[in-house]
């Protein structure tokens, strides 16, 4: 991965009228990585990536984005990335083909069209009217726009939402391959599976602010959350007394005797430890789980919100 | 230059394929000139005003409702703003629109001159390259009004009100459907403010009186000026998105796209 940054913010403010949509965030997204903007409605992402597709100006701070100020310098910007914006539309008799023809000539470079509707596998429908599109197809033309131009720097808000699991799935290999092509990408999702799928790092936005960033798994293990872990015997533990496992933090056995959940702020050592134990006792392991906090957990943790709300 | 001519090309392909389109700018006018010259068409005199009348009642039409009304619907449905996100200005869609309608409807007028003369013997004007320049003239000035009122309507409701306001005055007032020769006092000043007044004076002159486009200097000037005033204004406020509202007080400014008309019309009633 490249580490030239490629987004630059510093202390972005974002007012409208009276309401502060984004007060002074920081960040800086560097070259190849996914980066993911987590937040629920109207916790400022939108207006953020926004902002940094040029779209619209900021009301305070600074923001760069591949070397260009996306308030003075717009139609340099919007030249060199791709975007996929939450809600567009075509006009109903626009063909899929004209339609990437006809925003292909608004780049000073473009791809053919020939091998984008492949990629996206629309070349099936290549004469299809806009209007005859399925939702999933229509959204994979939306992607196919945002790659018209070749673009190193691609934001993506919600590419997903409103999509069924198997078109879902077809965008997630899609992103994967432009990681893959060493792109930038810069998504926003209500889906939790989709950012720890996809995303080197995340930002979590609420309240126009940043509450939280890192790689998934770092703020998995910032998290007070603690793992849980969930053991069946085959047969039950001799008495109820447990031994202090090490980190393990609450202890529990279930009346059958068999069921034991431990809590543990070092999951891996202590399960170690379970089992060797187990063994000592003379006792066989009929399943075993761990279960992590999931950026969900996280995400609850650190806005008191759902991801949804 | 090549974003100008692909949506361009694009706008014909799309307006070739709305059966709204071809009703619209053909057989609804064709419809309207075969009854009205059915009762009118004794002499040529009444055919060329009935030619008159259903060229006014087509450049309001593509004006107001082909440009301004759809350029309304596109920012409503979203289609704007995926422009949006392209480094394009609103320039090209602008001018796509505005060039568009032109080359739709300059056909039919065309047809409708060959039809008049040959089925009710209307001579065909002495100037004929002169009046298709007069009548693109007006339909591109009719066009940078529509794109006026699509700037300052915030939704389809609010354009659809503004677009009645001007469209029914102008279509009544100007001279078009009722005869100017029956404007008296008021009604005959207020004749004089209304833009249409001097698209059809300039066509009256110039298939009545064999006159061309330099004896009508003064409608042709205003149609100019209407033009670079309404697509400045237009171009100023346009908005790529439903959410982005402009107040209440922008409406003014299709006040000062009809400046030439208010200004003519003051001087036109000094003069008398």
């Amino acid at each position: 991965m490249s580490t030239a940054p490629v987004i630059q913010v510093r202390a972005l403010e974002k007012r409208y009228d009276k309401v502060e949509a984004v007060k002074g965030i920081d960040f800086q997204v560097d070259g190849g990585e996914v980066f993911g903007l987590l937040g629920p409605n109207g916790a400022g992402k939108t207006s953020t990536i926004e902002i940094l597709e040029g779209l619209r100006p900021r009301t305070g701070g600074d923001a760069t984005v591949l070397g260009f100020d996306p308030d003075r310098q717009k139609q340099q910007l919007k030249d060199r990335i791709g975007v996929c914006l939450q809600a567009t539309n075509l006009p109903g008799k626009m063909r899929v083909q004209e339609a990437l023809e006809l925003f292909g000539s608004f780049y000073t470079r473009s791809l053919s069209s020939e091998q984008l509707l492949k990629r996206l596998q629309l070349w099936d429908k290549r004469a299809a009217y806009y209007e005859t599109l399925s939702g999933g197809q229509k959204q994979r033309l939306a992607l196919a726009l945002a790659l018209v131009n070749d673009p190193q720097l691609l934001f993506l808000d919600e590419p997903t939402t409103g999509l069924d699991p198997q078109i879902r799935l077809e965008i997630h290999k899609l992103i994967e391959e432009l990681k893959e092509e060493k792109r930038t990408v810069v998504l926003t999702t209500h889906y939790i599976e989709e950012a720890e799928r996809l995303c080197d790092r995340v930002a979590i936005i609420d309240e126009g602010k940043i509450v939280a960033m890192g790689t998934p798994r770092e703020l998995q293990q910032r998290s007070r959350i603690q793992s849980r872990i969930d053991i069946v015997t085959e047969t039950p533990l001799n008495g109820n007394v447990l031994p202090p496992w090490p980190e393990a933090l609450e202890s529990s056995l279930a009346q059958d005797g068999r069921s034991l959940t431990v809590y543990s702020s070092r999951p891996a050592r202590t399960l170690f430890e379970i089992m060797k134990w187990l063994d000592h006792q003379g006792l066989q392991l009929e399943d075993v789980h761990l279960k992590r906090p999931t950026l969900e957990d996280v995400f609850v943790e650190l806005t008191g919100k759902k991801l949804r709300d | 230059m090549k974003e100008y001519l692909a949506i361009i090309a694009m706008d014909m392909r799309l307006a070739l394929r709305l059966r709204a389109v071809i009703f619209f700018n053909y057989l609804f006018p064709l419809i309207f000139f075969f009854t009205f010259a059915a009762f009118m068409g004794r002499n040529t005199d009444q055919i060329a005003y009935v030619v008159r009348m259903s060229v006014t009642l087509g450049v309001l039409g593509s004006g107001f409702f082909g440009a301004g009304i759809r350029a309304i619907q596109d920012r409503e449905l979203n289609i704007l703003r995926r422009y949006k996100v392209t480094p394009i200005t609103p320039a090209p869609l602008l001018v796509g629109s505005m060039v568009t309608g032109w080359l739709i409807f300059l056909p039919y007028i065309v047809l409708l001159l060959l039809l008049a003369h040959w089925m009710y013997h209307m001579p065909l004007p002495a100037h004929m390259l002169d009046l298709l320049i007069f009548i693109s003239l007006a339909l591109i000035a009719f066009r940078a009004l529509g794109l006026v009122i699509a700037s300052v309507a915030n939704n389809m409701q609010e354009g659809q009100i503004l677009v009645q306001l001007f469209y029914f005055p102008l279509l009544l007032l100007g001279g078009a459907t009722i005869p100017a020769d029956n404007f008296h006092g008021v009604m005959l000043t207020i004749h004089k403010f209304v833009p249409s007044t001097y698209l059809v004076d300039g066509m009256l002159n110039m298939m009545n009186k064999a006159q061309g486009l330099v004896s009508n200097l003064e409608p042709v000037l205003m149609l100019v000026i209407t033009t670079f005033i309404g697509g400045f204004i237009s171009m100023k406020l346009f908005r790529w998105e439903k959410e982005e509202k402009i107040k209440g007080s922008a409406k003014w400014w299709v006040v000062v796209a009809l400046l030439p008309f208010i200004v003519i019309g003051v001087w036109e009633s000094f003069r008398h």
